[in-house]
C-alpha cells in the first residue's frame, strides 16, 4: 500500500513537472529563508549561554540619579565587584573588566589593538574561557602579565610558543604572556584579542581600583546555586550607604544597583560590549513565519487548484474500494514527499547560501548547517509543512462523491475558489508590507546619512593616535607639520569627535535661577581649532581663542541643548554664567548650534566643550578634495615620521559617522531580501493560479474567440480576476504596513516622514509584478488557437 | 440478491425538484443478467448508483443479500462494495498514472490481499481478457477495447458477486463491443450477477431480462429466451 502511494506520488510529480517545480520552487525557498532566519534568531538567542554557570552569572548595572536625569549604565565601579563579594556569602566570585584600546609592538611590529580587557584571575571562574596554556588561577595574578586567545598568540608568535614572551603596551609598558586561551565563541559578548592584569593597573595608578564614583568597568559576579538574584538585589540599597557616604556622591547623585542575568545582558537596550535587539528578533521571526506560510499557501492554493484534474482519480479510486482515510493519507503523502524534495533543496540553497548571510547579517552565525541540530529542526519543519499544508487538499480531495466526479459534473466549488482567492490576497498583502518596510528602512537610513548634522564631516580625516604622550607635548608643532603638506587645509586635536563617543563629566552650572545644577554632561576635551575647522556655528559669545588666557582653564562652550536645559530662553542668557566640572571652575563663554554628536536615532543631548589638549587622542585633518589617496600617502609618511610608535589608523569622519547605522544597514538589508523572497514566491503561487485558471477556462476562450473576442479582451478577462486580488491585499497592506513602521521609527528621534508615494510604489510595484506574472498566462492561453481547444472537450 | 422497494431518489436545485426514481421496485436474482435500457434521463444512471452504493436513495429501501444498505454510512458502503460489487464504466475510468498491472491490482491492494497473491491474481485475470501482452502499458498507450478490457478485468479481479456496467460498449466501436459483451456473458455463465445499463438493443440482448425505465418507473419487462 505505501509503496503504491509512493509510487504514485512520483509519477504524478513527474507527470506534472511545472506543478511540481512551482511548488518545489517556492518551498525550497521558503524554507531556505525561514531556515536562514531560524539560524539567525537561534544565534542571536544564544549569546553567552555556553558559558558552564551561565545561569548564575549576573551583571552589575547601575542607575545614576541626579537632579535632571538618570544614567542607566550598564557598568559599574571598580571597588563594588569586590567589596559586594565580601558582604554577601552567595556572591561567590566578582570579575571586573576594563576594555581598552593599546597599541601592542611585538618583534618590532605595531598592532593597533582595541579589544584588550584589563581583568582579574577571576574571570575564568565566573566565565567559560578554557585555557590552552598557562594556569587559569595565576595567569592573570601578577602586574603585567597577559593571555591571549589562540589567534592573536598566532598572529604576534606564528607557531612559536608564546608563553613568557614579552610584548610591549602602549610603547613603554614590557609585559609577560603567562597563558593562552581559545578563541572566544562568536556567540560570546566577551570578544577580547588580549585579557591584561588589573593588578597592572594598580601599579600604575595606585587608588585606582578605590574610586566608588568612576564607571568604567563591567562587574560580573557569580551566585551561588541557591542564591536568588532579586533577595539580592534588595540588600544593595543599604550596601551602597554603608560604602559610599553622602560626601562621595557627587553633589546629591543617587545610586541604584540592578543584577541583570549574564543571558539577557546581549539585548539589555543599556549596552554594553555588543548589543542584540529583540525587536530585531521578532521581528524576523515574523518575518520568517510568513515567507514560511505564503510557501505553504502556494502548495494549498495549486493542489486545490488542480483539485478538477484529480477529481476523476479520486472517484475510481473510490469505486473501487479505497477509503476516504486511505486516500487522505494517500494525499498527505505526497505532499510530505514533495516538501521532503523541498527540504533537500532547501539545505542545500542554506549551505550554499551562508557564507552570503553571514556577511549580510555582519557576523559569523553559522558556518554550517549541520551545525547544533539544524538540519534536524528544519527536517522536523518541513515535515510539519507536508502535513500541515497537505492537510486541506487531502481533506477536499478526499471527500469527493465518486457519482459526481465520475459523471464529469465536477467543478471546483465556490467555497474553494473563494478560499484560493483569500490566501492569494493574503500573500499579497504579506509582500506589500514587506516592500513598504524595505522602502521605509531604506528612506529612513537614506535621511539620517543626508540630514544635515551640523557639523563639517566631508573630507576630514580622523586619525587616532592613542592620546600618545610625545604627541601631546608637541601637538602644536605636530599639528602645523601636517599642515605642511600641500593638501591638508587645517589641524585640530581632540578627546572625542561626533560620532566616536564621548566622556561624560559630572558638573555644575548657573541655572535661570541663579542655582548651581548638577549634571551629567557630555563633553569633548579639544583644542583652539576644534570649533571653527569642525564648523559648528556659534550662535552666542564666541569660541575659544588663545587670545584669553583663561580659556585654557576657565572657560566652556556649550551647545543650545544644555542652555536650554538649564532655563534660559535665549543662548545669550547663558553667556557669562558660571559652571564648575572636574576641578575646573569659570564662566561658559560660548553657545554653539546644535549639532548631531551621536546618531540620529538620538536627541541632541546637552554637551559642552573645554580646551583640554593634555587629554587628547585624535587627530582630525581637514583636507581637499582633489588627490586624496596622494594626500593620504603623504600624511601616512610623515605620521612615520612623526608618530613611530602608533600604527597609521585613518578613516573618514561622515563614513565613521554612518557607521553608527550598521545596524540599520544589515537590518535594511535582510529585510529587502527577505522581501524579495516574499514576493517571488507570492508570484510563483499567482502563475500557478493563473496557469490552472486559465487552464480550466480554456473552452470558454475558444467559445469567446469564436463569437469575435480581441485578444487584449481575453488578456483582459483572465487578468483582471487576479489583478483585483492584488488590489484588495494593497487596502489591507497599506494600514498595516503603516502601523508596523510607524512603530519601527519610533525608535529614531529623528525620522523620515512616510509619504504616500512610498505606498504608492509598493502598490505599483506589486501590481507591475503581478501584470508580468498572469499576462504570461492569460497572453499564452488567449493567442491559442480555438478550435484545438474546442475540439479537446 | 437484490431486492429494491418503493426507491424514491430526487434532484433539488434551487427553484426546480426532478425526481430520478419514483417509488421504484426491482428484484435482480442472483446469477442473473439484467439490462437497464430507456432514453436519457429517465433515471437508469441513478439508479445503477444507487444499486452500486455510490448514492444514497432518498426513500425506499435497498436489500442487498437480505441487508437492508439504504442508510448505511460512506464507510460501510465503501467496505460492502470494494468485497461485492465491480463496476464497469462507458468511459473506462482508468488512472492513467499506473500502468495495466497497477490499475487491475489497486481493488486488491484496497482489499488487503498479500502481495503474492496479488500477482498471481492479476495476472490470472489478465490472462483471461487477453491483454497480459500489454501489463507494463500505461491506459494512453492503449486502444479503446483494450482499455475496457483492463477495466473489466478490474472490475472482476476480485470477484465480485455482482457486476454493474454502465453503457460498456459506449465508447467503442462494434467489433470490440461485441467481444466485451462475449467477456460479460461468460463472467455471467460462471455465476456473477450482471446489471448493465445500456442504450443499445443488440448489446441488451445478450442479457436475460430487459427492464425499461420511464421518469424514473419501470414501463415494460422483457425476459429473453
Amino acid at each position: 500500500m505505501i509503496r503504491n502511494y509512493i509510487k504514485i506520488a512520483f509519477r504524478n510529480l513527474w507527470r506534472h513537472r511545472s506543478f511540481s517545480l512551482i511548488n518545489i520552487i517556492g518551498l525550497a525557498v521558503g524554507m531556505t529563508a525561514f531556515l536562514l532566519i531560524l539560524m539567525y534568531v537561534s544565534f542571536e538567542l544564544s549569546y553567552d549561554k555556553y558559558h558552564t554557570n551561565a545561569d548564575q552569572v549576573y551583571r552589575l548595572n547601575v542607575d545614576i540619579k541626579s537632579a535632571n536625569d538618570v544614567l542607566k549604565f550598564s557598568s559599574s565601579s571598580a571597588p563594588m565587584g569586590p567589596a559586594i563579594k565580601a558582604d554577601f556569602p552567595e556572591v561567590l566570585e566578582s570579575a571586573r573588566i576594563f576594555p581598552y584600546g593599546m597599541v601592542v609592538k611585538v618583534n618590532n611590529q605595531l598592532f593597533q589593538e582595541n579589544r584588550i580587557y584589563i581583568t582579574e584571575p577571576s574571570i575564568f571562574n565566573v566565565f567559560t574561557f578554557p585555557m590552552i596554556k598557562g594556569d587559569p588561577k595565576t595567569s592573570l595574578k601578577d602586574p603585567y602579565t597577559v593571555v591571549l586567545t589562540e589567534t592573536t598568540a598566532r598572529k604576534y608568535f606564528g607557531s612559536a610558543d608564546p608563553m613568557g614572551k614579552t610584548l610591549l603596551l602602549d610603547g613603554k609598558t614590557p609585559v609577560a604572556v603567562t597563558g593562552v586561551v581559545k578563541d572566544v565563541p562568536n556567540n560570546s559578548q566577551f570578544k577580547f584579542d588580549i585579557l591584561y592584569s588589573v593588578s597592572s593597573l594598580e601599579k600604575q595608578n595606585p587608588g585606582r581600583l578605590e574610586q566608588w564614583g568612576d564607571f568604567d568597568n563591567f562587574t560580573f559576579l557569580l551566585l551561588s546555586k541557591e542564591a536568588n538574584a532579586a533577595q539580592l538585589q534588595s540588600k544593595f540599597p543599604a550596601f551602597l550607604k554603608k560604602h559610599i557616604s553622602e560626601s562621595d556622591r557627587k553633589g546629591g547623585e543617587d545610586y541604584a544597583l540592578y543584577l541583570k542575568p549574564l543571558k539577557d545582558a546581549y539585548m539589555d537596550p543599556r549596552g554594553g560590549f555588543e548589543q542584540g535587539s529583540m525587536s530585531n528578533v521578532y521581528i524576523f521571526s515574523i518575518v520568517a513565519l510568513f515567507i514560511l506560510l505564503i510557501a505553504a499557501i502556494n502548495f494549498i492554493n495549486l493542489t486545490t487548484a488542480r483539485a478538477t484534474e484529480r477529481a476523476k482519480e479520486v472517484g475510481v479510486r473510490k469505486v473501487i474500494g479505497a477509503a476516504r482515510s486511505q486516500l487522505t493519507m494517500q494525499f498527505l503523502g505526497e505532499s510530505v514527499i514533495l516538501c521532503l524534495i523541498a527540504f533537500v533543496f532547501a539545505v542545500l540553497l542554506v549551505s550554499l547560501l551562508l557564507p552570503m548571510f553571514n556577511q549580510l547579517s555582519g557576523k559569523i552565525i553559522s558556518e554550517n548547517i549541520f551545525e547544533n541540530g539544524y538540519v534536524f529542526a528544519s527536517l522536523f519543519i518541513s515535515l510539519l509543512i507536508g502535513i500541515a499544508a497537505g492537510a486541506y487538499p487531502a481533506l477536499a480531495l478526499s471527500g469527493f462523491k465518486p457519482v459526481v466526479v465520475l459523471k464529469g459534473r465536477f467543478n471546483s466549488s465556490a467555497k474553494g475558489a473563494l478560499l484560493r482567492k483569500g490566501l492569494v490576497v493574503f500573500q499579497f498583502t504579506i509582500s506589500i508590507i514587506l516592500i513598504v518596510g524595505t522602502i521605509i528602512v531604506y528612506n529612513q537610513l537614506n535621511f539620517m546619512r543626508n540630514q544635515p548634522l551640523g557639523f563639517e564631516k566631508n573630507q576630514m580625516l580622523k586619525l587616532d593616535f592613542g592620546g600618545d604622550d610625545g604627541v601631546i607635548k608637541s601637538f602644536e608643532a605636530i599639528k602645523n607639520e601636517f599642515k605642511e603638506i600641500p593638501n591638508v587645509l587645517a589641524a585640530t586635536v581632540s578627546h572625542g569627535i561626533p560620532g566616536a563617543g564621548n566622556a561624560n563629566a559630572h558638573s555644575e552650572m548657573e541655572n535661570r535661577q541663579g542655582a548651581m545644577q548638577p549634571l551629567n554632561i557630555n563633553m569633548y576635551d579639544v583644542d583652539y581649532d576644534f570649533i571653527p575647522i569642525y564648523g559648528m556655528k556659534v550662535i552666542a559669545g564666541r569660541t575659544f581663542s588663545k587670545d584669553f588666557g583663561t580659556d585654557s582653564t576657565k572657560a566652556i562652550v556649550i551647545n543650545e541643548a544644555t542652555a536650554k536645559i538649564l532655563g534660559y530662553a535665549s543662548p545669550n542668557d547663558a553667556i557669562g554664567k558660571k559652571f564648575s566640572q572636574w576641578g575646573r571652575d569659570g564662566k561658559i563663554i560660548g553657545v554653539v548650534k546644535d549639532f548631531h554628536y551621536r546618531s540620529l536615532q538620538q536627541n541632541v543631548e546637552p554637551l559642552n566643550m573645554r580646551v583640554n589638549p593634555s587629554n587628547v587622542r585624535l587627530l582630525t585633518l581637514k583636507i581637499a578634495s582633489k588627490d586624496i589617496p596622494a594626500t593620504i600617502a603623504a600624511i601616512e609618511n610623515k605620521w612615520k615620521v612623526l608618530i613611530p610608535n602608533r600604527p597609521f589608523n585613518y578613516s573618514f569622519v561622515d563614513e565613521n559617522f554612518n557607521k553608527q547605522y550598521s545596524n540599520e544597514e544589515h537590518f535594511g538589508k535582510l529585510f529587502m531580501y527577505f522581501a524579495v523572497l516574499a514576493i517571488f514566491i507570492s508570484c510563483l503561487g499567482l502563475l500557478g493560479l493563473a496557469s490552472y485558471s486559465t487552464l480550466q477556462r480554456t473552452r470558454e476562450i475558444g467559445i469567446r474567440k469564436v463569437l469575435g473576442a480581441s485578444i487584449p479582451g481575453i488578456v483582459n478577462m483572465l487578468s483582471k480576476e487576479f489583478l483585483q486580488l492584488v488590489f484588495i491585499a494593497a487596502l489591507i497592506a497599506f494600514p498595516l504596513a503603516w502601523y508596523g513602521m510607524h512603530t519601527w521609527l519610533q525608535d529614531f528621534a529623528y525620522k523620515s516622514s512616510m509619504a504616500w508615494w512610498i505606498f504608492a510604489i509598493a502598490g505599483i510595484l506589486a501590481f507591475m509584478i503581478a501584470i508580468v506574472t498572469v499576462s504570461f498566462q492569460a497572453i499564452r492561453a488567449a493567442l491559442a488557437n480555438p478550435v484545438k481547444s474546442l475540439r479537446s472537450e | 440478491m437484490i431486492k429494491i422497494t418503493d426507491l424514491e431518489k430526487f434532484y433539488r436545485t434551487e427553484e426546480v425538484e426532478t425526481i430520478a426514481l419514483n417509488k421504484l421496485s426491482i428484484d435482480v436474482k442472483k446469477g442473473e443478467f439484467v439490462a437497464i435500457m430507456g432514453p436519457s434521463g429517465c433515471g437508469k444512471s441513478t439508479l445503477l448508483n444507487i444499486l452500486g452504493m455510490l448514492d444514497d436513495p432518498d426513500g425506499g429501501s435497498y436489500m442487498f443479500n437480505s441487508v437492508e444498505v439504504a442508510h448505511f454510512n460512506e464507510r460501510k458502503r465503501a467496505d460492502l462494495r470494494k468485497h461485492n460489487i465491480g463496476f464497469v464504466f462507458q468511459s473506462f475510468n482508468l488512472i492513467d498514472e499506473l500502468t495495466v498491472f497497477e490499475n487491475v491490482e489497486l481493488p486488491l491492494i484496497y482489499t488487503g490481499v498479500p502481495s503474492s497473491e496479488r500477482v498471481k491474481r492479476v495476472e490470472e485475470v489478465l490472462d483471461k481478457m487477453q491483454i497480459m501482452h500489454r501489463r507494463n502499458h500505461y491506459p494512453q498507450q492503449l486502444s479503446g477495447g483494450q482499455q475496457q478490457r483492463v477495466a473489466i478485468a478490474r472490475a472482476v479481479v476480485n470477484k465480485p458477486k455482482l457486476i454493474l456496467a454502465d453503457e460498456p460498449t459506449g465508447n467503442l466501436d462494434s467489433s470490440n463491443g461485441n467481444d466485451v459483451m462475449e467477456l460479460l456473458t461468460d463472467l455471467n455463465e460462471h455465476g456473477t450477477t450482471i446489471i448493465m445499463v445500456t442504450h443499445s438493443e443488440h448489446d441488451a440482448r445478450y442479457s436475460h431480462r430487459i427492464i425499461r425505465l420511464l421518469d424514473g418507473q419501470t414501463v415494460m419487462e422483457n425476459i429473453m429466451i
